[in-house]
Protein backbone atom coordinates (compact mmCIF):
# COMPACT_ATOMS: atom_id res chain seq x y z
CA UNK A 1 0.00 0.00 0.00
CA UNK A 2 1.51 3.53 -1.26
CA UNK A 3 1.46 6.45 1.22
CA UNK A 4 1.75 10.16 0.03
CA UNK A 5 3.51 13.00 1.18
CA UNK A 6 2.01 16.31 0.46
CA UNK A 7 4.47 19.07 0.81
CA UNK A 8 3.56 23.20 0.15
CA UNK A 9 5.94 25.32 -1.58
CA UNK A 10 3.56 28.59 -0.99
CA UNK A 11 5.63 30.97 0.95
CA UNK A 12 2.66 32.21 2.75
CA UNK A 13 2.12 28.16 3.44
CA UNK A 14 -0.29 28.46 6.36
CA UNK A 15 -2.76 30.34 4.87
CA UNK A 16 -2.09 29.58 1.58
CA UNK A 17 -3.97 28.65 -1.26
CA UNK A 18 -2.24 26.17 -1.61
CA UNK A 19 -2.94 24.15 1.93
CA UNK A 20 -7.00 24.31 0.96
CA UNK A 21 -5.90 22.40 -2.61
CA UNK A 22 -4.19 20.09 -0.22
CA UNK A 23 -6.77 19.62 2.24
CA UNK A 24 -9.33 18.81 -0.81
CA UNK A 25 -6.55 16.18 -2.03
CA UNK A 26 -5.98 14.67 0.73
CA UNK A 27 -10.31 14.16 1.54
CA UNK A 28 -10.42 12.61 -1.61
CA UNK A 29 -7.33 9.91 -1.29
CA UNK A 30 -8.28 6.60 -0.72
CA UNK A 31 -4.58 6.37 0.48
CA UNK A 32 -3.19 7.57 3.24
CA UNK A 33 -1.21 11.24 3.41
CA UNK A 34 1.15 13.25 5.34
CA UNK A 35 1.08 17.26 5.32
CA UNK A 36 4.05 19.62 5.69
CA UNK A 37 4.30 23.28 4.72
CA UNK A 38 8.02 23.46 3.43
CA UNK A 39 9.52 26.16 5.94
CA UNK A 40 12.92 27.56 5.64
CA UNK A 41 14.20 25.14 8.60
CA UNK A 42 13.17 21.84 7.20
CA UNK A 43 14.48 21.66 4.17
CA UNK A 44 16.88 18.72 5.62
CA UNK A 45 13.97 16.66 7.77
CA UNK A 46 11.46 16.61 5.10
CA UNK A 47 14.45 15.26 2.61
CA UNK A 48 15.31 12.30 4.79
CA UNK A 49 11.77 12.08 5.40
CA UNK A 50 10.75 10.92 2.24
CA UNK A 51 12.17 7.43 2.07
CA UNK A 52 9.28 6.02 3.37
CA UNK A 53 6.54 7.42 0.48
CA UNK A 54 5.49 5.41 -2.41
CA UNK A 55 4.70 9.19 -3.45
CA UNK A 56 5.34 13.05 -3.12
CA UNK A 57 3.09 15.96 -4.10
CA UNK A 58 4.19 18.87 -4.49
CA UNK A 59 2.01 21.48 -4.04
CA UNK A 60 2.65 25.58 -4.94
CA UNK A 61 1.76 28.79 -6.59
CA UNK A 62 3.10 30.14 -9.34
CA UNK A 63 5.47 32.94 -8.83
CA UNK A 64 6.89 35.02 -11.61
CA UNK A 65 6.23 32.27 -14.62
CA UNK A 66 7.60 29.76 -12.21
CA UNK A 67 8.82 28.22 -8.90
CA UNK A 68 8.75 30.16 -5.94
CA UNK A 69 12.26 31.03 -4.95
CA UNK A 70 11.29 29.22 -1.27
CA UNK A 71 10.19 26.31 -2.83
CA UNK A 72 13.47 26.10 -5.40
CA UNK A 73 15.77 26.46 -2.40
CA UNK A 74 14.25 23.08 -1.16
CA UNK A 75 14.63 21.08 -4.70
CA UNK A 76 18.18 22.28 -4.54
CA UNK A 77 18.85 21.20 -1.06
CA UNK A 78 16.46 17.65 -2.27
CA UNK A 79 18.89 17.52 -5.04
CA UNK A 80 22.23 17.24 -2.13
CA UNK A 81 20.63 15.31 -0.09
CA UNK A 82 18.40 12.44 -1.72
CA UNK A 83 16.07 10.46 -0.17
CA UNK A 84 17.48 6.48 -0.28
CA UNK A 85 14.06 5.32 -1.84
CA UNK A 86 12.86 7.83 -4.38
CA UNK A 87 9.11 8.40 -4.48
CA UNK A 88 6.87 9.14 -7.56
CA UNK A 89 6.99 13.04 -7.88
CA UNK A 90 3.45 14.74 -8.70
CA UNK A 91 2.51 18.31 -8.69
CA UNK A 92 -0.74 20.36 -8.02
CA UNK A 93 0.51 24.10 -9.32
CA UNK A 94 -1.70 27.04 -9.17
CA UNK A 95 -1.71 30.48 -10.58
CA UNK A 96 -3.65 33.91 -10.19
CA UNK A 97 -4.28 34.54 -14.28
CA UNK A 98 -7.32 33.02 -15.95
CA UNK A 99 -5.09 30.23 -17.92
CA UNK A 100 -3.71 27.21 -16.96
CA UNK A 101 -1.17 26.76 -19.49
CA UNK A 102 0.51 29.59 -17.68
CA UNK A 103 1.70 27.14 -15.44
CA UNK A 104 3.02 24.95 -18.14
CA UNK A 105 7.21 26.30 -17.94
CA UNK A 106 7.24 25.70 -14.00
CA UNK A 107 5.91 21.89 -14.36
CA UNK A 108 8.70 21.77 -17.08
CA UNK A 109 11.05 22.77 -14.64
CA UNK A 110 9.91 20.17 -12.25
CA UNK A 111 10.12 17.29 -15.17
CA UNK A 112 14.02 18.60 -15.68
CA UNK A 113 14.46 18.39 -12.02
CA UNK A 114 13.02 14.82 -11.95
CA UNK A 115 15.06 13.51 -15.08
CA UNK A 116 18.19 15.22 -13.65
CA UNK A 117 17.97 13.60 -10.21
CA UNK A 118 15.91 10.10 -11.13
CA UNK A 119 12.95 10.83 -9.96
CA UNK A 120 9.87 9.19 -11.82
CA UNK A 121 6.83 12.00 -12.87
CA UNK A 122 3.64 11.25 -11.73
CA UNK A 123 0.61 13.33 -12.36
CA UNK A 124 -0.13 17.12 -13.12
CA UNK A 125 -2.57 19.43 -12.23
CA UNK A 126 -2.50 22.72 -13.65
CA UNK A 127 -4.80 25.34 -12.12
CA UNK A 128 -6.03 28.73 -13.13
CA UNK A 129 -7.88 31.68 -12.02
CA UNK A 130 -6.26 29.80 -8.21
CA UNK A 131 -6.23 32.93 -6.26
CA UNK A 132 -10.31 32.87 -5.85
CA UNK A 133 -11.54 30.41 -7.57
CA UNK A 134 -12.52 28.03 -4.23
CA UNK A 135 -14.78 31.38 -2.88
CA UNK A 136 -16.57 31.28 -6.12
CA UNK A 137 -19.40 29.22 -6.99
CA UNK A 138 -17.50 27.82 -9.67
CA UNK A 139 -15.23 26.24 -6.64
CA UNK A 140 -16.42 22.87 -7.50
CA UNK A 141 -13.97 23.03 -10.85
CA UNK A 142 -11.14 22.92 -8.48
CA UNK A 143 -12.65 20.41 -6.44
CA UNK A 144 -13.36 18.07 -9.12
CA UNK A 145 -10.23 18.25 -10.83
CA UNK A 146 -8.52 17.79 -7.52
CA UNK A 147 -10.57 14.71 -7.01
CA UNK A 148 -9.28 13.21 -10.79
CA UNK A 149 -5.22 13.67 -9.25
CA UNK A 150 -6.11 12.30 -5.99
CA UNK A 151 -7.40 9.18 -7.60
CA UNK A 152 -4.84 9.38 -10.36
CA UNK A 153 -2.02 9.05 -7.87
CA UNK A 154 -3.54 6.53 -5.35
CA UNK A 155 -4.09 4.26 -8.12
CA UNK A 156 -0.86 4.66 -9.93
CA UNK A 157 -2.88 5.50 -13.29
CA UNK A 158 -0.70 8.69 -13.01
CA UNK A 159 -1.92 11.53 -15.33
CA UNK A 160 -2.14 15.24 -16.85
CA UNK A 161 -5.43 17.58 -15.60
CA UNK A 162 -6.29 21.32 -15.87
CA UNK A 163 -8.99 23.78 -14.42
CA UNK A 164 -10.35 27.05 -14.15
CA UNK A 165 -13.42 29.01 -13.60
CA UNK A 166 -15.26 28.18 -16.59
CA UNK A 167 -15.52 32.58 -17.82
CA UNK A 168 -14.48 34.38 -20.72
CA UNK A 169 -11.07 36.14 -20.42
CA UNK A 170 -13.19 39.48 -20.69
CA UNK A 171 -15.50 38.13 -17.57
CA UNK A 172 -12.59 36.84 -15.67
CA UNK A 173 -11.04 40.46 -15.64
CA UNK A 174 -14.18 41.82 -14.73
CA UNK A 175 -14.60 39.28 -11.67
CA UNK A 176 -10.96 39.42 -10.53
CA UNK A 177 -11.18 43.31 -10.22
CA UNK A 178 -14.62 42.98 -8.40
CA UNK A 179 -12.40 40.72 -5.81
CA UNK A 180 -9.36 42.80 -5.85
CA UNK A 181 -11.44 46.32 -5.19
CA UNK A 182 -13.10 44.23 -2.13
CA UNK A 183 -9.89 42.91 -1.05
CA UNK A 184 -8.33 46.53 -0.92
CA UNK A 185 -11.57 48.04 0.96
CA UNK A 186 -11.07 45.90 3.74
CA UNK A 187 -7.78 47.67 4.40
CA UNK A 188 -9.15 50.53 3.83
CA UNK A 189 -7.89 51.11 0.38
CA UNK A 190 -10.19 52.61 -2.37
CA UNK A 191 -10.33 51.17 -6.05
CA UNK A 192 -8.35 54.69 -7.17
CA UNK A 193 -5.93 54.26 -4.50
CA UNK A 194 -4.82 50.68 -5.71
CA UNK A 195 -4.69 51.71 -9.12
CA UNK A 196 -2.16 54.39 -8.77
CA UNK A 197 0.59 54.36 -11.30
CA UNK A 198 3.70 55.75 -8.59
CA UNK A 199 5.96 53.55 -7.45
CA UNK A 200 7.35 54.17 -4.62
CA UNK A 201 6.36 57.09 -4.37
CA UNK B 1 17.66 54.76 -18.03
CA UNK B 2 19.69 51.72 -18.40
CA UNK B 3 19.97 48.75 -15.10
CA UNK B 4 22.11 46.24 -14.72
CA UNK B 5 21.30 43.88 -12.41
CA UNK B 6 23.82 40.49 -11.57
CA UNK B 7 23.58 37.66 -9.01
CA UNK B 8 27.38 38.22 -9.09
CA UNK B 9 29.81 41.10 -9.18
CA UNK B 10 30.76 42.28 -12.34
CA UNK B 11 33.88 43.97 -13.57
CA UNK B 12 32.18 47.08 -14.83
CA UNK B 13 32.12 50.14 -12.95
CA UNK B 14 34.27 52.21 -15.30
CA UNK B 15 31.92 51.37 -18.15
CA UNK B 16 28.62 52.91 -16.64
CA UNK B 17 27.22 55.57 -18.58
CA UNK B 18 25.28 58.10 -16.98
CA UNK B 19 21.64 57.46 -16.20
CA UNK B 20 22.64 53.50 -15.78
CA UNK B 21 22.56 51.93 -12.86
CA UNK B 22 24.47 48.44 -11.69
CA UNK B 23 23.60 46.30 -8.63
CA UNK B 24 25.05 43.35 -7.54
CA UNK B 25 22.03 41.88 -5.74
CA UNK B 26 24.61 39.16 -4.55
CA UNK B 27 26.18 42.08 -1.82
CA UNK B 28 22.39 42.89 -1.11
CA UNK B 29 19.68 42.72 1.63
CA UNK B 30 16.92 41.19 0.26
CA UNK B 31 14.32 39.08 1.69
CA UNK B 32 11.82 36.44 -0.14
CA UNK B 33 8.44 37.63 -1.14
CA UNK B 34 6.12 36.16 1.36
CA UNK B 35 3.11 36.80 -0.77
CA UNK B 36 1.03 39.26 1.04
CA UNK B 37 0.27 41.30 -1.42
CA UNK B 38 0.51 44.11 0.63
CA UNK B 39 1.92 46.05 -2.17
CA UNK B 40 -1.43 45.72 -3.89
CA UNK B 41 -3.85 46.33 -1.08
CA UNK B 42 -2.69 48.10 1.89
CA UNK B 43 0.49 50.28 0.35
CA UNK B 44 -0.18 50.72 -3.29
CA UNK B 45 3.22 50.46 -5.28
CA UNK B 46 5.35 49.59 -2.11
CA UNK B 47 6.50 46.54 -0.55
CA UNK B 48 6.06 46.19 3.20
CA UNK B 49 8.93 44.32 3.24
CA UNK B 50 11.55 47.84 3.47
CA UNK B 51 15.00 46.42 2.66
CA UNK B 52 17.55 46.91 -0.87
CA UNK B 53 14.44 45.78 -2.82
CA UNK B 54 12.72 48.79 -2.69
CA UNK B 55 15.44 50.72 -4.16
CA UNK B 56 15.69 47.96 -7.11
CA UNK B 57 12.47 47.66 -8.67
CA UNK B 58 11.61 51.66 -9.09
CA UNK B 59 14.94 51.56 -10.98
CA UNK B 60 13.26 48.28 -12.87
CA UNK B 61 9.75 50.34 -13.76
CA UNK B 62 11.76 53.27 -15.13
CA UNK B 63 14.32 51.64 -17.42
CA UNK B 64 13.74 51.46 -21.13
CA UNK B 65 16.99 48.81 -21.08
CA UNK B 66 17.55 46.00 -18.49
CA UNK B 67 20.80 43.61 -18.46
CA UNK B 68 19.65 40.95 -16.31
CA UNK B 69 22.63 38.14 -15.43
CA UNK B 70 22.04 35.03 -13.35
CA UNK B 71 22.81 31.56 -12.91
CA UNK B 72 20.11 28.82 -14.48
CA UNK B 73 18.99 26.20 -12.04
CA UNK B 74 16.31 23.80 -13.37
CA UNK B 75 15.51 26.21 -16.44
CA UNK B 76 14.81 29.09 -14.43
CA UNK B 77 16.68 31.41 -12.70
CA UNK B 78 18.91 30.64 -9.49
CA UNK B 79 18.14 32.03 -6.20
CA UNK B 80 19.42 35.52 -6.31
CA UNK B 81 18.11 36.83 -9.18
CA UNK B 82 14.67 35.04 -8.62
CA UNK B 83 14.15 36.32 -4.99
CA UNK B 84 14.53 40.12 -6.79
CA UNK B 85 12.37 39.08 -9.47
CA UNK B 86 9.43 38.45 -6.98
CA UNK B 87 10.17 41.05 -4.77
CA UNK B 88 8.91 43.51 -8.14
CA UNK B 89 5.40 42.81 -8.26
CA UNK B 90 4.73 46.18 -6.76
CA UNK B 91 5.05 47.67 -10.04
CA UNK B 92 2.19 46.01 -11.16
CA UNK B 93 -1.36 46.37 -9.61
CA UNK B 94 -3.65 43.71 -8.55
CA UNK B 95 -6.20 44.28 -10.97
CA UNK B 96 -6.28 42.60 -14.48
CA UNK B 97 -6.68 42.82 -18.27
CA UNK B 98 -6.28 41.25 -21.61
CA UNK B 99 -2.86 41.56 -22.74
CA UNK B 100 -2.01 39.44 -26.24
CA UNK B 101 -5.01 37.71 -25.72
CA UNK B 102 -4.18 36.02 -22.30
CA UNK B 103 -4.94 37.89 -18.75
CA UNK B 104 -2.20 39.59 -16.92
CA UNK B 105 -1.89 42.57 -14.92
CA UNK B 106 -1.93 46.37 -15.43
CA UNK B 107 1.51 47.51 -15.22
CA UNK B 108 1.75 50.95 -13.01
CA UNK B 109 4.22 53.62 -14.35
CA UNK B 110 6.59 50.94 -16.24
CA UNK B 111 8.71 51.93 -19.65
CA UNK B 112 8.23 49.02 -22.16
CA UNK B 113 12.01 47.58 -22.02
CA UNK B 114 14.29 45.88 -23.98
CA UNK B 115 15.86 42.97 -22.18
CA UNK B 116 19.15 41.23 -22.64
CA UNK B 117 19.72 38.27 -20.18
CA UNK B 118 23.35 36.71 -19.96
CA UNK B 119 22.39 33.43 -18.33
CA UNK B 120 25.47 31.30 -17.41
CA UNK B 121 25.69 27.68 -15.75
CA UNK B 122 23.04 25.94 -18.14
CA UNK B 123 24.28 22.24 -18.41
CA UNK B 124 22.57 21.30 -21.58
CA UNK B 125 20.38 22.24 -24.56
CA UNK B 126 17.01 20.94 -22.86
CA UNK B 127 17.40 24.04 -19.99
CA UNK B 128 18.58 26.20 -22.07
CA UNK B 129 15.01 25.29 -23.89
CA UNK B 130 13.13 25.79 -20.66
CA UNK B 131 14.50 29.12 -20.00
CA UNK B 132 13.99 30.53 -23.35
CA UNK B 133 10.10 30.14 -22.75
CA UNK B 134 10.71 31.38 -19.41
CA UNK B 135 11.99 34.62 -20.57
CA UNK B 136 8.82 34.28 -23.55
CA UNK B 137 6.45 34.26 -20.68
CA UNK B 138 8.24 37.03 -18.47
CA UNK B 139 7.66 39.57 -21.37
CA UNK B 140 4.21 39.81 -20.99
CA UNK B 141 4.58 40.37 -17.15
CA UNK B 142 7.54 42.27 -17.17
CA UNK B 143 6.76 44.60 -19.85
CA UNK B 144 10.06 43.47 -22.36
CA UNK B 145 9.36 44.48 -26.09
CA UNK B 146 12.15 42.95 -26.99
CA UNK B 147 14.25 40.22 -25.42
CA UNK B 148 18.15 38.68 -26.41
CA UNK B 149 19.28 35.82 -23.99
CA UNK B 150 22.56 34.88 -24.14
CA UNK B 151 23.60 31.60 -22.73
CA UNK B 152 27.70 31.45 -21.47
CA UNK B 153 29.62 29.70 -19.39
CA UNK B 154 30.33 31.60 -16.08
CA UNK B 155 34.05 32.24 -17.20
CA UNK B 156 32.73 34.04 -19.90
CA UNK B 157 29.62 36.39 -17.56
CA UNK B 158 32.03 39.52 -17.56
CA UNK B 159 33.54 39.39 -21.03
CA UNK B 160 30.17 38.84 -22.50
CA UNK B 161 28.94 41.90 -20.21
CA UNK B 162 31.57 44.23 -21.36
CA UNK B 163 30.49 43.50 -24.87
CA UNK B 164 26.91 44.53 -24.44
CA UNK B 165 27.63 47.76 -22.27
CA UNK B 166 29.36 48.75 -25.21
CA UNK B 167 27.15 47.94 -27.50
CA UNK B 168 25.03 50.36 -25.58
CA UNK B 169 27.11 53.26 -25.17
CA UNK B 170 27.43 53.07 -29.31
CA UNK B 171 23.58 52.63 -29.38
C1 LIG C 1 5.41 37.42 -6.10
C2 LIG C 1 4.23 36.80 -6.79
C3 LIG C 1 4.34 36.42 -8.11
C4 LIG C 1 3.25 35.84 -8.78
N1 LIG C 1 3.42 35.49 -10.09
C5 LIG C 1 2.37 34.99 -10.78
C6 LIG C 1 2.49 34.67 -12.16
O1 LIG C 1 3.56 34.84 -12.77
N2 LIG C 1 1.40 34.20 -12.80
C7 LIG C 1 0.20 34.00 -12.17
O2 LIG C 1 -0.77 33.59 -12.81
N3 LIG C 1 0.06 34.27 -10.84
C8 LIG C 1 1.13 34.75 -10.14
N4 LIG C 1 0.99 35.03 -8.80
C9 LIG C 1 -0.30 34.74 -8.13
C10 LIG C 1 -0.28 33.43 -7.32
O3 LIG C 1 0.15 32.35 -8.11
C11 LIG C 1 -1.69 33.16 -6.80
O4 LIG C 1 -2.11 34.23 -6.01
C12 LIG C 1 -1.81 31.86 -6.04
O5 LIG C 1 -3.17 31.57 -5.84
C13 LIG C 1 -1.11 31.92 -4.68
O6 LIG C 1 -1.21 30.62 -4.11
P1 LIG C 1 -0.89 30.32 -2.58
O7 LIG C 1 -1.96 30.99 -1.77
O8 LIG C 1 -0.95 28.83 -2.47
O9 LIG C 1 0.46 30.85 -2.27
C14 LIG C 1 2.04 35.62 -8.10
C15 LIG C 1 1.92 36.00 -6.77
C16 LIG C 1 2.99 36.60 -6.11
C17 LIG C 1 2.84 37.01 -4.67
Amino acid sequence: MGKIMILNGSPRAPISNSKQYAEIFARFCKIETVYHNITKTNHNELCAGMSGFSDVLFVFPLYADSLPVGFLDFLKTLENNPPVNKPTVSVLINCGFLEPEQNKVAVQMIELFCRRNSYVMGSVLMLGSGEAILKTPFKYAAVRAIRNLAVSVADKHYNTFNATMPLSKKMFCLAANIHWSLYGKKFGTTKKQMQTMRIEG
Amino acid sequence: MKLILSDKPLEISTQLGERSAYFDLSSMKISNCVGCFGCWVKTPGRCVIRDDATMIYPCIAESDSVLYVSRIRYGGYDTVMKTMLERAIPVQQAFIRIHCNETHHVQRDVVPKRAVIVAYGAVDEEECDIFRRLVARNAYNMCFESYDIIFVVESMVNETVKQILDKWEKS
